[in-house]
């Protein structure tokens, strides 16, 4: 039924709108706030915004139901009973704050900074970015556990800087409205990034060609010209092969290649020994496929490509988007209309991702000593090409045993028993701390563990200036819609306030979240509250802005012979590597575990592990389901809907999920979405460990050697059905 | 008034379930009703090659509604610019509407126990919006005006593919 307005609802002027920004995920989309009597009514899309121009997805429409969730934490509070048991009482913000800074110097003092981290890997989470690095630079804290470091952006951040300067092949830079064909290769951003996916309809519709490279079936593909079934992990000899078309067949840009490449001749050499009847063996699609490929790309100029995690989760991710990043550098379609656009954000913003690398660095011989800084240095070391974290797996181990040092504190801004594989060894890991705080919006299997939670601000309740990860030229101005809900507060407030009462230095230039948002924009000439007012600044798009100063690389070139790899010792140009556990590198356990488990395939109505607990999508998108061929499901004796075992070798473990047949994968391959639980389950648990993949993916070596990936896309696995008693 | 409706073009339905939520928010629909929902079709193999298409499905708000004749209360009615609405005063949920309903569009609300469904947003139309539905769709799979002109844009852009395509 329609709920009936009351007559005061119908009243003109009762519901006050604010223009404001969704962080339900990376897409940030500008949306409408209705407000009445202090409380939030709706959310809608904002018609000007350029992102998403007043659609908005299943996530940004049903965040009312996190604000005013029942289950919402909404006072601090401590542990009572022992870690994990579940008992909690309630406390003041001033004991919080007071115990969390008391016992943060304690390890600090007794353990050396380095001793202590954060961690987190949503979009909320990015805007505190800021806060927490002015904490951890006040502590000279080197560590800063980005816990997907490893496969979500820098494997595509090193690759495609490495080669020419700029990250392009992630969200925002693929100008997919004005292509003539799209490559979109390990992603679906249907699932993934709403308002790219309208983009790449709205590019489709003006006649652009797509290209799907993905071994799953996905909605994406479902609207592409070519969707080519890669084998889990073999993108890298994909991309060999098509390159190798394309040089053979000079389908390249020649003007482009001339003036603007160094190493095109080495890699012409190098591609001689990968043709695609050799790819096809390799990637188990068809060899007129793959030419097919390679030509609808390099001839239907301007070309979009776009990389995601499906090629970033493998033992040679940097070379396999290296390899992907060349080609769309050869075929010329850097930084012009329709291709991949360079970012050019407002002149004059300070930039959240700036500040904290720049602004707020630590001097070198602090940074030396993050957790990866010697054998990833391009990600962890100094200077790194993508913003100095440490390696994700290695911070785990480090935990455990202490070495290089001990790390006995940390902040979990996330969910990390459901974000990072190996779960198992998380919990090891977090159990062993000396002190765990949390802050997050639930009472999630990893807060459960914590000693004091720190309940932060939804984005209705605080303000800031954003900068999303869909577009290359815009920042907007998020402001508070309402005031929190019960005792919540801003993160980067509680930040500052853990800085001060931990006795330490907050930066000059900002110490509280209304300095920073002024700080953020003032070199636009304008205050927050002015910014506020306009919503949002875009700065007009330029093409080829390399033609002013060369391309941001040692030689100001697109190297296709890699420099800075060379310098590194690592191969400077690309080249196939099997991951380590698949039927073709690993043929003797793959007669033990005969399928190939890719794993994360993404809903829209969940990001990561959040949204478990939201009415409105939950029942989208119910349980986790195991996605397998039903030839592959009748020869096991499994029927939709049965109850399975997902089980991995080398004593990792199994798993439950129920499976649900289906032709959208290759009969020797299965799926297993990643990240789930079950709020509703009361147990401190919550579930975790039913069917959460990652407790059953090891976060052990061997690891890509320059970003430190782990291969979670390309595993090998075996699938039973569970039996009645189990 | 003439007639307005919402066209669905699958062409451009990728299944991100936008429109069921913007529904249920503008609604206060509970869990588990839904006055829009996105049915999944495949994927399958047709002529040796993969399908799969969505399709987003809600009250058509037919020219004669089945519906309304299957009404014993007269709880439904048809307005001039065709829209059809149930009466909650007069609905006693015998949910003998949901039965004629030949798309399964009409839903028992646990609450109430009477009969729901897609009102068009009548009150957003009035105040001169589009269906929350249809504002929120990213890709305009959802469109709503007069029918004879939505199909003749849909015609055209078919024909235009076409040509692109010779």
């Amino acid at each position: 039924m329609p709920r009936k307005r009351t007559d005061s609802e119908r009243a003109a002027g009762s519901t006050r709108i604010v223009r404001t920004v969704c962080d339900r995920c990376h897409c940030e989309c500008g949306v409408f706030v209705h407000v009445r009597d202090g409380r939030a009514i709706k959310v809608e899309g904002d018609p000007h915004h350029p992102i998403n121009e007043g659609s908005l997805c299943p996530k940004g429409l049903a965040v009312l139901q996190t604000v005013y969730h029942p289950d919402r934490i909404l006072y601090p509070m401590k542990r009572t009973g022992q870690r994990g048991e579940g008992k909690w009482q309630r406390i003041s913000w001033d004991e919080a704050l007071d115990t969390v800074a008391a016992t943060f110097k304690e390890v600090m003092e007794k353990y050396g900074p380095e001793s202590i981290t954060w961690s987190w890997g949503d979009a909320a989470s990015h805007n505190t970015w800021v806060s927490k690095q002015a904490w951890l630079t006040a502590m000279n804290a080197p560590n800063h556990l980005h816990s997907d470091a490893h496969y979500c952006f820098y494997p595509v951040g090193i690759a495609n800087r490495a080669t020419f300067g700029e990250m392009v092949t992630s969200e925002g830079s693929p100008d997919y409205r004005n292509s003539r064909c799209m490559m979109l290769w390990g992603g679906n951003p249907v699932m993934s990034h709403p308002t790219a996916a309208r983009d790449i309809m709205i590019g489709k519709g003006k006649g652009a060609k797509i290209i799907v490279i993905d071994p799953r079936f996905t909605e994406t593909a479902s609207k592409a010209d070519l969707w080519l079934q890669v084998r889990p992990g073999a993108d890298d000899a994909l991309a060999l092969s098509m390159l190798n078309v394309i040089i053979n067949e000079e389908l390249y840009d020649k003007e482009f290649v001339d003036t603007w490449c160094s190493g095109f001749e080495q890699l012409r050499e190098r591609v001689q020994d990968y043709p695609p009847r050799w790819g096809s063996e390799i990637t188990w699609v068809d060899e007129e496929e793959i030419i097919q490929a390679a030509r609808m790309y390099a001839t239907n100029k301007p070309a979009s490509m776009h990389t995601r995690m499906g090629v970033c989760m493998s033992t040679n991710t940097v070379q396999t988007i290296r390899a992907i990043s060349i080609m769309l550098a050869i075929c010329g379609n850097l930084d012009i209309k329709g291709g991949n656009v360079f970012k050019r954000l407002p002149q004059g913003l300070r930039s959240r991702r700036e500040i904290p690398d720049k602004e707020l660095a630590l001097p070198p011989e602090i940074q030396d000593k993050k957790i990866g800084a010697q054998e990833y240095p391009l990600l962890s070391g100094s200077p790194t090409l993508v913003g100095n974290f440490s390696h994700p797996p290695s911070v785990i181990h480090t935990m455990i045993t202490g070495k290089p040092y001990p790390i006995k504190a940390l902040w979990a801004c996330n969910d990390l028993l459901l974000c990072l594989e190996g779960a198992r060894e998380t919990k090891e890991a977090l159990m062993n701390l000396d002190f765990l705080v949390g802050s997050d919006f639930f009472m999630t299997p990893t807060l459960e563990l914590c000693d004091v939670i720190l309940p932060p601000a939804t984005y209705l309740e605080r303000e800031e200036p954003v900068e999303s990860l869909c577009t290359v030229n815009t920042i907007s101005a998020r402001q508070k819609a309402i005031d929190p809900v019960g005792e919540c507060r801003n993160e980067k407030d509680i930040d500052f306030e853990i800085i001060r009462r931990m006795g330490l230095k907050p930066p000059a230039q900002f110490q509280s979240p209304e300095e920073f948002n002024d700080y953020s924009v003032k070199g636009m000439g304008v205050t927050y509250e002015d910014f506020k007012k306009k919503g949002y600044i875009s700065e007009p798009v330029q093409y080829k802005k390399y033609e002013e100063k060369g391309f941001n690389t040692p030689s100001g070139k697109v190297e296709i012979y890699c420099s800075l790899f060379e310098k590194y010792g690592y191969d400077p140009l690309p080249f196939y590597q099997e991951n380590p556990e698949t039927p073709i590198s690993a043929p003797e356990l793959a007669k033990e575990y005969p399928l190939m488990l890719i794993t994360g395939g993404r809903h829209v109505v969940y990001f990561h592990a959040a949204h478990r607990q939201i009415p409105w999508l939950r029942e989208i998108a119910p349980e986790p389901t195991l996605t397998i061929h039903p030839d592959t499901a009748m020869h096991l004796g499994i029927k939709d809907g049965d109850m399975v075992w997902i089980e991995a070798p080398k004593g990792r473990g199994r798993i439950k999920m129920k499976a649900e047949l289906t032709e959208a994968l290759h009969p020797r391959v299965v799926h297993a979405p990643s990240h789930w639980w079950f709020p509703e389950k009361k147990d401190p648990t919550h579930g975790c460990w039913d069917s959460n993949i990652n407790a059953i993916l090891s976060n052990d070596p061997p690891y890509d050697p320059i970003v430190g990936a782990t291969p979670l896309r390309g595993c090998l696995c075996r699938v039973y059905k569970v039996q009645k008693e189990e | 008034m003439s007639k307005r409706a919402i066209m669905v073009d699958i062409d451009l339905c990728y299944g991100c379930f936008a429109c069921e939520v913007a529904c249920k928010q503008e609604h206060s629909l509970p869990e588990n009703v839904n006055w829009i929902r996105v049915h999944k079709i495949g994927p399958q193999k047709v002529n040796g090659k993969l399908q799969m298409h969505f399709y987003p499905m809600q009250c058509r708000h037919c020219t004669r509604p089945p519906c309304m004749d299957a009404c014993p209360e007269h709880a439904i009615t048809q307005r001039r610019d065709g829209i059809v609405l149930i009466s909650e005063e007069r609905c006693i949920g015998c949910l003998k509407c949901a039965e004629a309903c030949p798309f399964g569009a009409i839903e028992c609300h646990p609450g109430t126990g009477l009969a729901g469904k897609c009102t068009l947003c009548v009150e957003r139309i009035e105040e001169g919006k589009v269906p929350s539905c249809v504002y929120h769709c990213p890709t305009g799979a959802l469109g709503f005006g007069d029918p004879n002109e939505l199909m003749a844009r849909k015609q055209k852009a078919v024909a235009q593919e076409e040509l692109r395509n010779l």
